[in-house]
This record gives structure tokens, sequence and C-alpha cells, in this order.
């Protein structure tokens, strides 16, 4: 008898596991799960919910998703109302972070910390195992230690712009290429002698642009699209912690060096103001300019439309400056994924998460993310992949082509970016300048870190801020176009910025990292 | 409750007492009070206005209750109303902040200038299209001078961009090849700031307001006209006599308005126009708050703001009314 | 003289408006060397054709085209019905109301109230949430009660005594009357409501965005105001041919209007009618 008890309790016991076993797959593998999501539309490239990427991922994560696509100069209105209201809110956010109001819409509770979840996140985890990355997903913690959003991952981070030059003019006169940025004064000197009525050096969309990229060489960055997002400070690599970069003598000599340029008649004094895109092509295309810091994907734009005969622009790595030759800084994190908390309250959240997962960090998907779909836009052939026919006979060349037609290679959507496999979209030129930059080293430096503020210190921050930027922004216009002279004024600058606490300000930056 | 406490009569002077008739029986219903009168009289239109008010109080002044937040503090995703009391906290900061009535200033100087430059223009522009004999070209006229309303912000600053930029714009080719001085930087140079403004605003707008007026126009009588000819009154007296003082009830009605409105200029044009280099006459109330409290997430700072200019624009309107009452009997209520 | 200073007002006023469609009709390549003044250069439909393959364009413009038939249809109901009333200074509460309009100009809820109320009685991701809430603008409730002030009240006596109440006074008298008053309010709603997107924007969702919205992302979405942390923002160049189309394309329906309300503009019945 007793063997037979123990027989049937143990038949009765295999049944019940595999009965709870096979009810668990059942309630995952229910259907598609279905939710809706936030896309930042760019007017350049229009979402198309037929585009074979979106179609081809929400196949694999098993997902019926509604994109939502709102046009870029207003999606950070829409989404702060989105996360303040938790009204009327997607359940899923692209192409976000924790900075700014985002930061304290965390701490407070409306957005969901995906690190609590990190069991539904598979996908995520390996993709930052196998790049290495724990350390950055550590930056991106905010104070109580959790992260907030899936990021995007570059593994290396490439130079897709910087100083762009008419290399015809350059082989004309036997200039070699510049390393340095005195090599690039003589250049223009010579372009300004030779073209009395042309301002040589351009910037396209403002001198935000050419400060980004320029003054991490002389040690600073500073101003609007200011590393860190502080406008006034500078981070110091070596001392891993923030300085008050709009005063000090770096910046003095970077402001200096620009002084004398915009002086000598070799810095247009149009780009106070951001130049409408075309103005600047029209500078560059017809020779009213022959440099600028630009991206390298519209270097062809430029020189389809120019008439001048051998026009030929080469994007150049790297110009060597006091601190050395660097480039804007960049992370290897970038913006992603956020879900709103009213998302928690939904019984599927589990299958959203993973689901998302799925769709944007597994190997397949990243993939498709970035060269679409085997057989239909690639093949490989001998490990190395060859597009289509008609993406490289493709007119706006072949990364462009592939943004426009099929969706891959959008910063919103794209979440895995992988140096290597990113250099088969564009030519070899492209490939060359950005070993060029490796070789050199430590070009592109890491974003400083964000201090951990919690809201009260956040808006005492906002509020020292504001002042210290326009202000800074006014004195730098002002130096730079000569209005202020450097020798006579810094003194009384450097005592106004104080005034105003710039100090405080720095302090308070230092002490919350 | 405002309006006249005497006792309301018709314009004809009679009073009308209302009789129904039920069966055969007339019955007179005596009306008690005055109030009660009145409302019996006037149903249809108290009637009328039920569902406007309703509309008013719904849009238009639940949401007020969210200027609230101007005295208390905002944490984001704690809530809309904020969390706790500040009182005056914010008030305090902008009072204090020399950035604040910088922007004060400055908006006050560029809604005086518009006032005193763009105001009288599109009342001129109406009478002179009013004065056209030809019937086609006053319609194409008409047509084509409100045309330029409906050029996006955005595109109006791109055009000036083009036709002021120091190297290839026309006026400055014109500056260089003709009177051959150096070109100007228009565009980033404080002195022009005010000028471009109220003079890109006067184009866009002059004949889209002129719409109110030649509105107005045509309901003057036309016999005010005849008479004023029989007496000998040339053109130009007549339209002193007789167009200007019929549409002065809208002249100042508007003037009223735009009074009220001397805090609020548009926000996007200055943001366009807005360089460091012009920052001293360029920043206003509103790209202040822009940059303070909206970029900073500061709602409440943004809210005091508002409330602020809120209150000095009532006061303005009030007293507006008030002189023009004084001044022509009429005003806006 | 006075043809003079229409002439002027003319040409600054169209000159605009025919370089921008000679930049919508030229090529790129024309307009980046500096080719083009008033005449397209080498014609081409590039700019227009990009716009109209835009995704979901024509849907966009056909929600245009209901939020302001409709949402003008609406606001001259309720603007009519209020400013009648109150044009009239012996009503009752009339000071009241008005003050209650006035006092309205001056404070809003701001954005996060005005959202939050419109979510919480339902009307959000519903077409009617940029309809209902703009129906009456006080500006033009204002200049409709002046008009209705200035209209001569024999008529409205006349009919008084012959018995008409005031509900049929409004529709038989006065409107006729005030055909150009209205024309203007209407026109200046109608342009409110098709020159909206920052409503659309964040009331509604993506099937039901005004064209507005998307003609601005195309022209704005360039000129990102503030933190451009993205890259592609500042390499998003779309040419000023395009821009110049969205222009184009945006004003001209808006444009045609005005002549049909021209004839509303010609004087209603002349007030001699009602001698005796």
């Amino acid at each position: 008898m007793k063997k037979a008890s123990i027989i049937v309790l143990v038949l009765l016991g295999t049944a019940a596991m595999l009965f709870a076993q096979a009810a668990k797959e059942q309630a995952v593998s229910e259907g598609p799960v279905e939710f809706s999501m936030y896309y930042s539309d760019n007017a350049t490239l229009p979402f198309k919910d037929s585009w074979l990427t979106v179609q081809e991922t929400a196949k694999i994560a098993n997902a019926t998703v509604h994109y939502e696509a709102i046009p870029i100069a207003d999606y950070s209105t829409k989404v702060s109302l989105a996360l303040n209201t938790q009204t009327n809110a997607p359940d899923v956010i692209l192409y976000q972070t924790t900075a700014g109001e985002n930061q304290s819409l965390a701490l407070n509770g409306a957005i969901v910390p995906i690190s609590d979840y990190s069991e539904w996140t598979p996908n995520f985890n390996a993709m930052v195992e196998k790049y290495n990355m724990q350390s950055d997903i550590d930056k991106i913690r905010l104070s109580d230690g959790k992260y907030y959003y899936l990021p995007s991952l570059t593994d290396v981070p490439f130079y897709d712009g910087g100083i762009i030059l008419r290399q015809d003019y350059l082989e004309k006169k036997g200039f070699a290429a510049p390393k340095t940025y005195d090599d690039l004064y003589q250049i223009l000197k010579a372009y300004k002698a030779d073209n009395p009525e042309s301002y040589p050096l351009t910037i396209l969309a403002g001198p935000r642009v050419l400060y980004r990229m320029t003054m991490p060489a002389f040690g600073v960055s500073l101003g609007r699209n200011g590393s860190g997002g502080s406008k006034v400070l500078s981070w110091d690599y070596e001392k891993l912690e923030f300085f008050e970069g709009a005063i000090s003598e770096e910046f003095k000599a970077y402001i200096s060096f620009f002084a004398k340029l915009y002086k000598e008649g070799l810095l247009d004094p149009e780009m106070a103001d951001p130049i409408d895109g075309g103005i600047w092509s029209r500078k560059m295309a017809t020779g009213a300019s022959m440099a600028t810091w630009a991206y390298y994907d519209q270097i062809g734009g430029v020189t389809a439309a120019s008439e001048i005969k051998g026009f030929k622009l080469q994007m150049y790595p790297a110009l060597e400056g006091p601190a050395g030759a660097h480039h804007q800084q960049k992370n290897r994190l970038g913006s992603g994924i956020l879900f709103p908390t009213k998302t928690t309250k939904r019984s599927d959240f589990e299958q959203i998460v993973r689901a998302v997962d799925k769709m944007f960090f597994s190997e397949e998907c990243s993939k498709i993310w970035c060269i679409g779909v085997k057989g239909v836009t690639y093949t490989e052939e001998n490990g190395k992949i060859k597009y289509s026919d008609e993406i490289t006979n493709a007119s706006e060349g072949i990364y462009k082509y592939m943004q426009l037609a099929y969706g891959c290679g959008s910063d919103v959507t794209q979440m895995v970016w992988v140096n290597a496999r990113e250099m088969t979209k564009y030519d070899e030129n492209y490939a060359a300048i950005n070993a060029a930059v490796e070789a050199i080293g430590d070009v592109i430096q890491y974003i400083p870190p964000t201090p951990k503020f919690d809201d009260l210190q956040a808006e005492e921050a906002g509020m020292l801020l504001t002042p210290l930027a326009d202000k800074f922004e006014v004195w730098c216009d002002a130096f730079l176009t000569g209005k202020k002279s450097i020798d006579k004024d810094w003194d009384t600058y450097v005592k106004e910025m104080k005034s105003i606490g710039i100090e405080k300000f720095c302090t308070l930056y230092n002490a919350n990292l | 409750m405002g309006g006249t406490a005497s006792q309301p009569i018709l314009a004809n002077g009679k009073q009308k007492m209302k009789f129904k008739e039920k069966g055969n029986e007339t019955l007179q219903i005596k009306l008690r009070s005055p109030l009660q009168r009145h409302l019996f009289r006037y149903w249809q239109l108290y009637l009328m206005m039920i569902l406007p008010f309703f509309y008013f109080i719904l849009f238009k002044y639940i949401p007020m209750f969210g200027n609230i937040l101007a005295f208390r503090r905002y944490r984001p995703g704690l809530g809309p109303f904020g969390t706790e009391w500040v009182g005056l906290r914010y008030f305090k900061l902008f009072f204090k902040d020399p950035a604040f009535w910088r922007a004060f200033r400055n908006t006050l100087t560029l809604s005086v200038l518009n006032i005193v430059f763009s105001f009288p223009l599109p009342i001129i522009f109406a009478i002179m299209l009013n004065e056209l004999r030809n019937k086609h070209f006053k319609k194409i006229v008409q047509t084509i001078s409100y045309m330029p309303r409906f050029i996006s912000t955005v595109v109006v600053i791109a055009i000036l961009s083009e036709i002021l930029s120091p190297s290839s714009g026309l006026l400055n080719r014109f500056l260089v090849d003709v009177m051959h001085k150096t070109p100007i930087y228009f565009m980033n140079d404080p002195q022009y700031f005010r000028p471009i403004y109220i003079f890109s605003g006067a184009w866009q707008f002059t004949g889209w307001t002129a719409i109110i007026y030649l509105a107005s126009i045509t309901g003057i009588n036309s016999e005010l006209y005849e008479a004023a000819e029989i007496d000998g009154a040339n053109r130009f007296q007549q339209i002193w006599n007789v167009t200007l003082p019929s549409i002065l009830p809208t002249i100042m009605v508007m003037l009223i308005l735009e009074v009220g409105r001397l805090l609020s200029l548009g926000f996007e044009k200055v943001l366009l126009m807005y360089t460091p280099a012009n920052s001293e006459v360029s920043d206003i109330i509103d790209t202040l708050v822009y940059r303070t409290g909206l970029a900073n997430q500061n709602y409440s700072y943004a809210t005091a703001i508002g409330l602020f200019s809120g209150i000095i624009g009532l006061i303005l309107v009030s007293s507006a009314n008030r002189i023009s009452r004084n001044l022509t009997g009429d005003g806006i209520y | 003289m006075i043809w003079l200073v229409m002439a002027f007002m003319l040409i600054i006023c169209v000159v605009p408006f025919v370089y921008m469609i000679a930049l919508s009709l030229s090529s790129a390549k024309a307009i980046i060397n500096g080719k083009v003044s008033f005449w397209p250069v080498e014609l081409n439909l590039e700019a227009y054709s990009k716009i109209f393959t835009y995704p979901n364009f024509f849907r966009a413009y056909g929600n245009t085209i209901f939020y302001t038939v409709v949402g003008t249809s609406i606001a001259l109901v309720m603007t009519i019905l209020f400013a009648y009333p109150l044009s009239k200074s012996y009503l009752k509460g009339h000071g009241f109301f008005t003050k209650l309009v006035i006092f309205s100009m001056y404070f809003s809820g701001g954005l996060i109230p005005n959202y939050l109320l419109i979510s919480s009685i339902g009307l959000t991701g519903t077409r009617w949430a940029i309809i209902l809430p703009f129906a009456i603008s006080q500006f033009n409730l204002i200049i409709l009660i002046n008009f209705f002030k200035a209209l001569p009240t024999e008529i409205e006596e006349a009919a008084l005594i012959d018995g008409i109440g005031y509900f049929g006074i409004l529709p038989r008298i006065i409107l006729p009357l005030s055909t150009a008053a209205i024309a203007t309010i209407g026109l200046y709603y109608a342009v409110f409501f098709w020159n909206d997107w920052f409503n659309g924007l964040i009331y509604l969702n993506t099937p039901q965005y005004p064209v507005m919205l998307f003609l601005r992302n195309i022209v704005n979405g360039t000129m990102v105001v503030g933190n451009a942390s993205s890259a592609s923002a500042d390499t998003a160049m779309l040419g000023i041919s395009t821009k110049s189309a969205v222009i184009i394309t945006s004003t001209l329906p808006i444009i045609i209007l005005y002549p049909f309300l021209q004839k509303y503009f010609v004087k209603g019945l002349t007030v001699g009618s009602v001698k005796g």
C-alpha cells in the first residue's frame, strides 16, 4: 500500500508541475501585446508605419505597437506634459534621458525605475555585458542608485562631424592637412589674402556648434550645448571635478584665438545668429567660405550643388589645441527608452517590458534597426555586408537612403551602435577619417557626469544657472566680436560672474556628484 | 452684481405686461420685484447667455485655480498644484532680479512703440481703402494686404534675415554698392532691433487689422456723407467729420485692448530675433519666463510672473477704459 | 496720393510671396548658388512633391478643414449668442458679465491646469478638444459687442412692438445688418483654427493632427530653439525651397477664402428703410 501511495503522490506531483508549467506558458504566449509609444519625428526622415524595420521588429517581439509620431521641435513639451500629468500618456516613451526635469520626475515617482525590473530586460543586460558598459550604466543611476531608462549603447563613439575644409584649395596652395589650430589660422589667412571679400570660416547653425566642437581642444566646454548642461562649468578630466570654465584661463585662450580670427576678417560675422542651412550651403558652395565645422553627411549636398571646378570638401581629424586634440565630448550612452509610471498599472506590464526589450535590444532586432532585413536590404558575402543595389545607387547616399526608405539608423529607434557596422554605410573616406581619429587617441572624451540633485536642489541650480548662462553668452559674444577687449575687460567679466554666484554654482555641482 | 439698479424701460418708453391665455381665462401675472420683472421681460436674452456663460466658467475660470501654483512650490511628478505653501517666495525672487526689470522695461518700450507707430496704420489704411473708387483695385489691394498675416513668424524672420544679411542681403548690397558704406549687421545690432520688430509687425498685421475698421466703416449711414457733402465739405473734411467720429468707438475699443496687452508681446518672434548681442533690448517678459521658468521647469516661477502681468494688465485696461469713457463717452464696459 | 500708398502696400505685401513661390519652384542647386530672385530657376516640383508625399499629409489636411469649418461655426454661434445680450447696456448684469469676460483675458490657468481640465472631461484624444475650449475669443467677442452697440435701435424697437421677441430679432434683423462684422470675426476665427498647431499638439493623437503641425515641423524642425542635444537636429537641412512650398500650401486656401467673404462687407440694409 505504501509503495503505491508514494508512486501516486509522485505522479500527481509531476502532473501538477507539468500542468503549472503549461499554464504559465499559456499565459505568456497569449497573443501580441499591444501598447502605445511616443516617437520623436524629424521632418527630414518622417516616420512611416510601413517601414520595414518597424514591421519586422514588431513581428519578432510579438507586439502590436501604436507609434505616435510627434514633431521633434515639440517633443519635450509633449513628453513633459505626459509625465507631469500621467493623463493621456503613452505606455512607452522613446528618446529620453533623466536629465533636467526628468530627474526630478523620476525621483518623485513619475517614471518607472527600470533597474528594478532587470529580470525583464535580458537582452539589454546582455548587450551591456557584451560591450562592457556596466560602469557607463552606473553613471546614469540617480541618487537612489536606480536607473530609469534604457539608454542607447555605442561601443565606440565616432567622429561624425568636425572641421571641414576645401581640399582643392589646400592642394592648390600646397598646404598639408592641418594638425593644429595655428595651422588652420595660416590656411584661413592665405584664403583671405586671395579672396579679400570672403570670410573663410563660417559655421552652420550658429556659434553653439562651433563651441561644442572646438572648445574641448582648449580644455573647456561651455555654452548652450556645452557638455554636462551646466553651460558655464567645465570638467577637469584629471581631477575629476567641475571647475568654473567660463572664467578660466583656458577659456580666455580660446576666446582670444577666435577673437583674433574675427578681427582679421577670417570668421564670418553672420555666425552669431543661427544660420539657415540654405545660407550656409550657399556660402560653402560659392566659395564665400571655405572652412566650417559641420557634419560629414552634409558635404555631399554642398558638393553636388557647387559650380566651382574641382570643388572638393574634406573632413579632417580634430585639430590640436592647448589641451590636446579633442573633439566634442560624447558618451557611450545616448537617449533611450523610459516608461511612465501609469504603465505599471497594466496587468501586462511585464509583457510590455519584455517586448520592448526584445524589440530594441535583442541581437536580431538591433541589427534590423541598423542595417535592415537580410535578403531585402543587404546580403552577406564572405562575412562582409553588401547592400542592395537600390541602396548603393541612391543619390542621397547609403546612410540617408536607408533612413528614408527603411527607417534604419534613426537616433530614436536604433539602440545599439557598433562602430564597425556603422562604417559600412559610409564611403571609405569616412572610415579612413575615423581611423585617423582613433589613431590620435582620446579625441572624444566622455561627457561629464550629471550631479544627482533632488528637486529642491535642482530648482536652486536652475535659478543660479539662468543669469550665469545669459551673462556668459553676452560676454562671450562681446569678446568674440571685439565689442569688449579681452585685455582690458576680462577682470570686470570675472568679477561680474563671481558676483552672480558662479563659485556657489560650481560648489553645488561638485557636492552632488 | 453690476448693471443699472433703476427700472429698465423699453426703448419705446412703454412697459409691457404679459398676458397669458389659458382656455378662456386671461391671467394677469403680477410680477413682484423689479428684478423679477426685469428677468421676465428679458428672459430671451438671458437664455441666450446661458451656454456661453457656462463655457466661460468651465474653460476659462476653472483652470484659473492653477494660478495657486504661484504661491506653492512645484515638484515635478507630485501633482500640478504644487506641494507646499511658500507664500510670496517666487514673487520676491523676480522682484529682486534685475533681469526681470530689464525685461519689463523692454516689454513696455516695445508695446508703447507699437501703439504709437503701428496702431494708427490700420485705421489710416482702412480709411484710404474706403476712398478708392475702383472696386476691382480695392478688392485686390485688400486681399493682398492681409496675406502677410499668414506667413509664420519663423519664415518672416528668415526672410528678414535674408534681406538684411550683411553678406548677401538686398539692403546691404544697396548700402555697399550705391552708397559706399560698410555693411551693417542689422539683425545683431541692438540699435536696429526695435525698428525691425515694429516694422515687421506693421507689415504683417496692418492689412489684417484694417479689416475690423473696414467692417466698421461699412456700417456708417451714407446719409451722413450726403448731408456733409451738401454742407460743402470736401472729401478730407468728410473723413474728419463723418468717418472718424463714426468709427471712434471701434478705435477706442481696439486701443483699450491694445493697452491691456501692453505686457504680453508675441513671444515666438522675439525669441527668434534674440541674439546675445541685442539681449539688452530684446529680452522681454515672455522670453524671460520661457528661459527661467519653463526651460528649468520652474512652473511656480512662471506662474508667479504670469499672475503679476495679469494684474498689471487688468489695471491698465481699467484705467484705459475709464479714461476713454471720460474723453469719448465710450469704453468696453 | 492714395494710389501711391496702395501701390506701395501692394508691392511690399506681394513681393515676399512672389519670392517664395519662385523659391519653391526652383531647384536646390540654383538656390544654393544664389541665382533665384523673383523667377523660378530650373523649374521643378520637388519641394511640393516632398510635401504631398509626407506621410498622412492629406489626412492632416482633412483634419484641418474639419477643425476650421466646425470650429468657426460653433464659435460664431457662441459668440453671437453672448455678444447680442451684452450689447444691451440696460440689461441687468450686463456690467458683471462684461467684466467676467475681460477679467478672463488676463488670467489664465496655464498649460497644465488646462490640460488636466480637458482631460478630466474626457476631451483629450478627441477632435473636440481643440474646438470646444476655443469657442469664444474674448477679443472677437468684444469687437462684436461693440459692433452690435453701434446698430441703430429703431428697427429693434419696432420689431419688439410687433411682438417679435429677441429670438426672432436676432436672426431676422440683427444678423443681416451685421454681415460685415460677422464676416470679420468669422475670418478671424477661421484663421485661428486653421493656424493652430499648439493645441493640436498637446491634446490630440497622431491621426487627428492638423496639417499645420506637420508644416511647422518642416519649417521649424531645423531651428530647434534651446538645447539641441541631438546631432541629427543640426544636420536636418530642409531647403528653403521646401519651406517656401510649405508656406504657399498652408496659406493658399485661406487666402482664397477671403474674396468670397468680400460680398459681406457691403453695407447691410440701410437704416432709412425704418422711417415711419
